[in-house]
């Protein structure tokens, strides 16, 4: 091994172990042995509290609930996409993912407007005369509240997985099967489905973690008993109530033993099916009539889906909005007043820079061990490799928490200035997504190309300046774009780690406006829009620049 | 078993026709083969016998019924795939027995079919192995065994050597034959490999451009190809390009830059005058012994071809070739000779468009 390698190897471990490895095990030990011997007291007292027991059920419930309806989306959206063609596919295909640039806090905003007791879809559904009394979205049915702004908000990572396995099964298979005596739907249920499973259940494992540890969401429906309310709630007092370290302990076991579990059973690593002479993924065109319920389906989908979004744009504009489906009268008021309110300006600087600060870190250790996994060979590499993807398993709440909890009192204490955490919290966990998209282009570069600067005269890193990270510019941009834009509309980590109003982020901010008493909905919705505004330009360039690649970044 | 007839099949994809007005009657119990070079259409028209492609005009028969409206998993035929479309998620086991339990077969039968149609591709031992865990040859092997197991009225083989390596390939050949010819099932057989129809075919269908271009019997294509396209597509041919004399019942005689030769007509309705292309055999072209047709040349190069020798001829600005068994003694680079061939080698083909390039 070279000495550059060595060296930055260690430079890597430091900073894995410093801040995602020792948080977590800190966590561990002060849950297990608190006070230096080991005792299961914490968790006999949470699991033998009713209150938190419920909440783990309601969080167990809220992510099974959530993987389902998405999957009830994704899978038929997928399954219309790749199998035929119909008017207006592109463009629909486009504004599927639209969902993903909103964090389903902001979108949580807009749809408590619309789902009130005299809100626009209780009032639609009074007047078509579906229900006779409004339904209580954000009083007993709030869980189906929350399960629907988190399914519209996921559903595009689960589509993307399905019909990524939908198109890498090889038609030949299907066709072998239909041409030995199947029908359509037993072909389909025989041996597509089977194929499709490790697709589909990578889906549904992003899915279920990540709504299973949402903050944002349930925050904002005040659906406080589950076990990511729960645990923020217990930041307040730490130093004096160490069952939050439990919690904490729990919610990883839970999520490890979802990710674990899933891996064991279904997550056999996939088939290569598209072998020589595979003819790729055939599409149907569909008559005017077929065509036309397809459209309808996706745009339906489209539509329901950007419900969140043009209610939060919607409540950011209005200025009279009563028992009414739409708003009476619209005002520019809120931006103008968002924009003048104290908590904003500094937030929006505070996320520009943590975000910006964040995208730097992770460019520079992205690229840097993607070229170490993809070009050179060493003991250990396997590890490196586990250990940089391990942040996509770990919750962005635990993570938080450990934070508080172990560098309480250090020069980092998240107390007296979160910003340095902030920045190394988003990029920890924005890692794996620099090093997935430079890995790609590493990979897709030939090897010869930088062996024949070298074979020239050019040194390893004069080849890598002048050859290497030209070629691969466009997936470095992308990636940074995406760890850019993610970093801005975080929301576990942010409502966590920064306690002093000076350090808010944006999504701290909007968070923060929610409580006011009067016009709180409107300002946090302006700003939420401008946040939304923001990461749709980024993450269209992103697309821009990684094209149809996409869609590999949200894979297990 | 029943013949499987094709009538006037055509089929469009936007503005290119794949399959051109496509005639065909494949006798029961036969070993078909749809020969062509690569987008002549010979794929479109498997798939068309197998219900995947929609016939659009003209008419497909099993025996006497028409099958335009049944939907490929009603035909009872099996196809075989260029890259054996086993799936991966099943044993060999599974995948040879998946025909049979769609057909709803009981469960003892299914065992014994099973092992019997993999007894016959001689890969028994590999029953509860993954399709990813066969070398190339042995997937063949199960992808005919699955084709095999339901008795089908037809086997459909699409390109299914194209993916081995020349050694398997000549193996594999053989294998397919002699399976043919223990089960006696009618199999269509899809290939750009001219060796491999050649060697195998009881009749060639030779397609170019979605058109059938011959139909026959592997010694009659090759001895007797309808026009220069076959000609040269099976096997290498010399043309010498002229003008038909005169005819002398199914002679000819045709008048050439070389000089004048006799051959057979290739057409009936050739009358003289008609441009036309003299066409000769390498292995019919010989350097030394008998001939009616005799010309000059120079020997250009010689190259060695190890069952055989190849010379590479020049007779004015035409280059010919010629192939010889054994050395022929005294043939020398750069020296002249005389090559000759026999009027019932020499084939006279009606000359198309340009001539007979």
């Amino acid at each position: 091994m070279k000495k550059n390698t060595i060296l930055f190897l260690v430079v890597i471990a430091c900073f894995l172990g410093i801040f995602l490895f020792y948080p977590i095990l800190y966590i561990l030990r002060e849950s297990f042995l608190p006070q230096g011997n080991f005792s299961l007291a914490y968790f006999r007292n949470i699991l033998s509290n009713p209150a938190t027991r419920t909440a783990m059920a309601n969080s167990f419930w809220l992510s099974v609930a959530t993987t389902l309806v998405t999957a009830l989306l994704a899978i038929p959206l997928a399954l219309l996409m790749t199998r035929f063609r119909f008017p207006g596919k592109t463009l629909l295909g486009g504004l599927l993912m639209v969902p993903m640039i909103m964090p389903p806090f902001v979108g949580a905003i807009g749809m408590r407007q619309l789902l009130a007791r005299f809100g626009s879809i209780n009032l639609l559904l009074l007047e078509g005369g579906l229900v006779a009394t409004p339904i209580d979205w954000l009083g007993s049915a709030r869980f189906w509240g929350v399960v629907i702004v988190e399914a519209l908000h996921l559903y595009p990572i689960f589509y993307l997985n399905a019909s990524a396995a939908l198109a890498n099964v090889e038609p030949a298979l299907e066709e072998a099967a239909l041409n030995l005596g199947s029908g359509r739907m037993s072909a389909f249920r025989r041996v597509t489905l089977p194929l499709m499973m490790p697709g589909l259940f990578a889906g549904a494992i992003l899915v279920a973690l990540w709504s299973f540890t949402d903050l944002g969401t349930p925050l904002i429906f005040e659906y406080r008993n589950v076990m990511a309310v729960q645990i923020f709630d217990r930041t307040t007092d730490l130093s004096d109530n160490p069952e939050g370290h439990a919690l904490v302990v729990l919610m990883l076991i839970i999520t490890t033993a979802i990710f674990l579990t899933s891996k064991k059973f279904f997550g056999t690593k996939g088939y290569e099916t598209i072998g020589k002479g595979g003819t790729g993924a055939s599409e149907k065109t569909l008559g005017p009539l077929g065509g036309f319920a397809a459209m309808a389906a996706v745009g339906g989908v489209v539509l329901i889906a950007c419900l969140p979004h043009l209610a939060v744009v919607l409540t950011s504009i209005r200025e009279k909005w009563f028992m009414t489906v739409l708003p009476e009268s619209y005002t520019a008021l809120y931006y103008v007043k968002a924009l003048g309110h104290d908590l904003t300006l500094p937030s929006i600087k505070n996320s520009i820079l943590l975000s910006a600060m964040s995208m730097g870190v992770d460019i520079v250790l992205g690229v840097a061990v993607a070229y170490l996994l993809a070009r050179r060979r060493f003991r250990g590499i396997d590890l490196l490799d586990a250990a940089v993807m391990l942040p996509l398993a770990i919750p962005g709440l635990v993570l938080a928490f450990g934070y508080l909890a172990c560098f309480a009192g250090t020069v980092l204490d998240p107390r007296i200035n979160p910003m340095p955490l902030l920045v190394i919290a988003y990029s920890v966990r924005r890692l794996p997504y620099t090093v997935r998209t430079a890995y790609g282009g590493f990979l897709q570069i030939s090897q010869s190309l930088e062996e024949a600067a070298i074979n020239l005269g050019s040194s390893a890193f004069r080849t890598m300046r002048k050859v290497t990270l030209p070629l691969i510019s466009a997936n470095i941009i992308a990636g940074a774009i995406l760890a850019f834009s993610f970093a801005m509309l975080e929301v576990s980590e942010s409502l966590v780690l920064a306690v002093k109003e000076q350090y808010f982020p944006i999504t701290k901010a909007i968070y923060q406006l929610m409580a006011r008493i009067e016009d709180g909905p409107f300002m946090a919705s302006a700003l939420g829009v401008w946040s939304m505004a923001f990461l749709a330009v980024s993450l269209l360039i992103a697309g821009v620049l990684l094209g149809r690649k996409m869609g590999q970044l949200f894979r297990v | 078993m029943e013949n499987i007839t094709l009538k006037n099949v055509t089929k469009r994809f936007g503005k290119t026709t794949a399959v051109d007005n496509v005639s065909l009657e494949i006798k029961a119990g036969s070993l078909f083969f749809l020969l062509g070079p690569s987008g002549c259409g010979k794929t479109t028209l498997l798939r068309m016998v197998a219900g995947f492609c929609e016939v659009e005009e003209g008419d497909i028969f099993f025996g006497g019924s028409s099958v335009k409206t049944v939907p490929p998993g009603k035909r009872n035929t099996a196809l075989v795939f260029q890259n054996y479309a086993l799936w991966p998620h099943l044993n060999v086991h599974r995948n040879v027995a998946y025909g049979l339990e769609e057909r709803r077969v009981p469960p003892g039968e299914i065992r014994a079919r099973v092992r019997e149609a993999l007894a016959s591709v001689r890969m028994e031992e590999y029953e509860f192995r993954k399709p990813n865990e066969l070398s190339g040859g042995q997937q063949q092997r199960v992808a005919l065994a699955r084709a095999l197991v339901v008795k089908p009225d037809a086997v459909l083989l699409d390109e299914p050597l194209s993916n081995l390596d020349a050694r398997l390939r000549m193996e594999m050949r053989e294998e397919i034959r002699r399976i043919h010819d223990e089960t006696g099932v009618t199999m269509i057989y899809v290939t750009h490999d001219q060796k491999e129809a050649l060697t195998m075919a009881d009749e060639i269908a030779v397609m170019s451009m979605g058109r059938v271009e011959q139909i026959g019997a592997p010694q009659e294509i090759y001895r007797s190809p309808a026009n220069i396209f076959v000609a040269t597509f099976l096997g290498d041919a010399n043309l010498i390009q002229g003008e038909l004399i005169e005819r002398i019942g199914p002679f000819g005689m045709i008048r050439t830059p070389l000089g004048v030769f006799t051959g057979r007509l290739a057409d009936p309705n050739m009358r003289g005058g008609d441009a036309a292309c003299c066409m000769v055999r390498p292995e019919n072209l010989r350097l030394s012994g008998a001939g009616e047709n005799r010309l000059p040349v120079i020997i250009k190069n010689t190259v060695f071809l190890g069952e055989a020798q190849q010379y590479l001829l020049q007779a004015g600005s035409v280059s010919l070739k010629a192939l010889a068994v054994g050395s022929a003694d005294g043939v020398v680079k750069g020296k002249q000779a005389e090559a000759a061939f026999t009027a019932a080698d020499a084939l006279l083909l009606p000359a198309e468009g340009e001539g007979c390039a």
